[in-house]
């Protein structure tokens, strides 16, 4: 139980508001004190880190994070996925159960959490699959999932479409108290969809997807959950109108929370301009009203926390014409930087900015971390937020390395990541 | 996108090969007007010697035409274009081909980039894939139809018979009428007659028509009669079998009751009005035969006559651009 203390650090904790240069010391994994100015002289410490100045904050919750491990590891394999996360400055991350086998029952989570904690790296959260093979139809054994360690429920990449399904499953959920994650698009709009709809797709002839068909799911649900009550969460939300109707919700008491990602908030559809297909994802990027909508949702609170929403892609499937090209992309390496650009740009605060990457996916998700309190895990980051780089897909920890963010200069950059108060990154 | 510096005579139909900025011809959109006006004129001279030996400017060139989807009139077309000034042509028809076997676009791509090809013509029922080819291919690319998004050429032999027909495309009322939102043809004629300063109309059911499509400069009518009003040029777009019967248009009988063009509708029409339709047609859906056969008013067969020609500017400008 060795005692570090990392000194000469700008502290910075929303949770506890916190931010200024000062001092943290951790032992056996554990946050014990953390307190801003010089520290008192304590014979107890046996290790000093010296941070030169940089930011301490919680470590990332990435709350939306696709594995191709197991099934399709040769897109990535599940120790590169967790290494490309701690250098992205991710202590946690919460995984989809759209892997093969699907994970809708209780061993397959076991196996997953298993895995990874032989691993070491980051912690690794499963949700389960709300349904049967993610088919939509039938309900997954969610009880024995949750008793399994499952941190809530999800049909992954498309809505539950059975209103009576849907009902049950929000109903079943709230029994069992867990968050039900929603990826909300009516695919009868969308199923031909190419693109987000507008002038952009009618120039390009790429079939438009209507943005209202985030909404209808939306809408629908709500009126389910004001019967139901579950802890209900919209996830890579990415229109205005959607927004609105999370932030007309949560004004009137419903247990309601939402999630997006870098590519919504910056960069809108006219970036498909060129057939590029890393910028094919799903859901599509949006009009530069819906983005605009977005960073207003993050602002005040509307949109709660920001995921990574990584998915590992073959490099095959996006040497293709736009159309068939499969949507996705690599996204745990750059998220942090991404997210600073808000920061940089004066749009976002940057309490705001780390309580969306931590204390928020973890009261969400209702797991560890987010917080630097002493008494809690030390899941920390030492970051430099000014430090620019120039984001190259090539240079990426992550197997897949199709971004759309290919060659956009970014500044923040991760030095070192802990987790369980153990180094799992640190930039030579 | 308009490249300063040309004098008329370089750019003119006389004047030898049309210089273009781009290597590829991939759509009209972008395309300025200097360079699609000298197209028409080198255009406007191959139709005036169809069988004269005006350019060997193909000569030892090889020109593949690779067809994702179906087609007779626009694989003819550039074949007999590419022949006419000399130069060698290789089809390929999907059908029975590597790609059947599942061979994607761009490694069909680099087998035939290896047999160096000059010109690369494409059609593909994916949009943006002609765009995509010229990524990967040393040849200079030209675009025969891709998915929704353009017809370059179609566009080129369109205003080529209007030309000739009309002697001038702008101040020209032009009505384009039918499937809009699943039309290359469309788009493609959007831009350049829109670039040459014609008046445009799109009469369309509203569930065929793409969404703000008005921020193209032009005007949308719902009712057909009102929408070929005074028209000089009532071009009319194939409807695609799959989508006669279902949620886009509730059947054959209705869709040519309300947007079908008769001898009655045309009427409605500039007195003088001419008929296109890029073909193939489809009798007693969009059009009827009596107009469509019309030699007074119907330009369907001129069409495929300039379409030779349109061809014939486009292939003698990349190889010149080539050079």
């Amino acid at each position: 139980m060795t005692a570090t203390r990392f000194l000469n650090a700008h502290l910075f904790d929303p949770s506890q508001s916190i931010d200024g240069l000062g001092y943290m010391d951790i032992t056996g994994g554990v946050i014990t004190a953390i307190n801003l100015g010089t520290p008192p002289k304590d014979r107890t410490i046996e290790r000093v880190i010296d941070c030169k100045k940089a930011m301490l904050a919680p470590g990332i919750i990435d709350m939306r994070v696709q594995s191709a491990d197991p099934g399709s590891e040769h897109l990535e394999s599940l120790p590169t996925l967790l290494a490309a996360a701690a250098t992205g400055g991710i202590t946690a991350l919460a995984c989809l159960p759209n892997t093969s086998p699907v994970i809708d029952e209780a061993t397959t989570i076991d196996s997953l959490c298993l895995r990874a904690s032989r691993i070491g790296g980051p912690r690794l959260y499963a949700y389960g699959a709300a349904t049967k093979a993610l088919a939509g139809n039938e309900m997954a054994e969610l009880g024995l999932m949750a008793e399994a360690g499952a941190v809530g429920f999800t049909n992954c990449t498309s809505s539950i479409h059975d209103s009576l399904v849907m009902r049950r499953l929000l109903a079943y959920s709230h029994m069992l108290n867990k968050p039900f994650i929603q990826h909300c698009e009516d695919r009868a709009l969308t199923h031909e969809g190419e693109m987000n709809e507008g002038e952009t797709s009618t120039r390009l002839g790429l079939i438009g997807s209507p943005s209202e068909a985030e909404v209808i799911i939306i809408d629908r649900d709500l009126h389910l959950l004001r019967r139901t009550k579950a802890r209900y969460h919209v996830a890579h939300i990415s229109t205005r109108a959607g927004i609105d109707a999370v932030r007309k919700a949560k004004n009137e008491g419903l247990t309601v929370t939402a999630d997006t990602s870098p590519p919504y908030f910056l960069l809108n559809e006219l970036a498909v301009s060129t057939y590029n297909t890393a910028f094919k994802l799903s859901p599509p990027l949006r009009s530069e009203d819906d983005r605009k909508a977005v960073i207003e949702g993050l602002a005040d609170g509307t949109i709660d926390a920001i995921s990574s929403d990584h998915m590992p892609v073959d490099r095959d499937a996006k040497m293709q014409p736009f159309g068939p090209a499969q949507p996705g992309a690599s996204a745990v390496d750059t998220l942090l930087a991404l997210c600073l650009t808000l920061v940089h740009q004066g749009q976002i605060s940057m309490t705001r900015m780390i309580e969306s990457l931590s204390m928020a996916p973890a009261s969400i998700l209702d797991i560890e971390g987010g917080t630097l309190r002493p008494g809690g895990a030390a899941d920390f980051i030492l970051f430099r937020p000014q430090s620019s780089w120039i984001i190259a897909g090539a240079n990426f920890i992550s197997d897949s390395r199709i971004t759309p963010f290919e060659s956009h200069p970014v500044q923040g950059l991760v030095d070192a990541t802990y987790v369980n108060g153990l180094a799992v990154f640190t930039r030579d | 996108m308009i490249k300063q510096g040309f004098t008329s005579n370089q750019l003119s139909g006389d004047g030898g090969p049309v210089a273009l900025t781009s290597r590829h011809i991939l759509g009209m959109e972008g395309m300025s007007p200097i360079e699609i006006r000298a197209l028409l004129d080198r255009g406007h001279m191959f139709a005036d010697n169809p069988h004269d030996s005006i350019s060997d400017a193909l000569r030892g060139k090889t020109i593949i035409n690779l067809f994702y989807e179906s087609s007779t009139r626009t694989r003819v077309s550039f074949e007999l274009a590419a022949k006419r000034l000399g130069g060698s042509v290789l089809n390929i028809a999907v059908a029975g081909s590597s790609v059947k076997k599942g061979e994607t676009l761009l490694d069909t791509a680099t087998t035939l980039n290896a047999m160096h090809p000059d010109i690369l013509v494409v059609r593909h029922n994916c949009s943006g894939a002609a765009l995509l080819l010229s990524q990967y291919v040393d040849a200079a690319v030209i675009n025969a139809g891709d998915g929704r998004h353009e017809h370059p050429t179609q566009a080129l032999l369109d205003a080529l018979t209007i030309r000739r027909r009309i002697g001038r495309i702008e101040g020209l009322k032009i009505a384009i009428c039918g499937d809009i939102a699943n039309s290359r043809v469309a788009r493609s004629n959007i831009h350049l007659l829109g670039t040459l300063g014609a008046e445009l109309r799109l009469v369309c059911p509203v569930t065929l028509l793409p969404a703000d499509i008005e921020n193209m400069g032009v005007s949308v009518f719902t009712d057909f009669e009102a929408g070929i009003k005074g028209c000089d040029i009532v071009m009319m777009l194939r409807l695609q079998t799959e989508r006669m019967a279902g949620t886009e248009t509730p059947s054959q009988r209705e869709y040519f009751n309300l947007f079908g063009l008769d001898s009655g509708k045309l009427m409605r029409a500039a007195p003088n009005a001419l008929v296109m339709h890029p073909g193939p047609m489809n009798r007693g859906v969009e059009i009827d035969s009596g107009t469509a056969d019309d030699v007074e008013k119907s330009l369907i067969r001129t069409q495929v006559e300039m379409g030779v020609a349109a061809r014939m500017a486009c292939l003698e400008a990349l190889i010149a651009r080539s050079q």
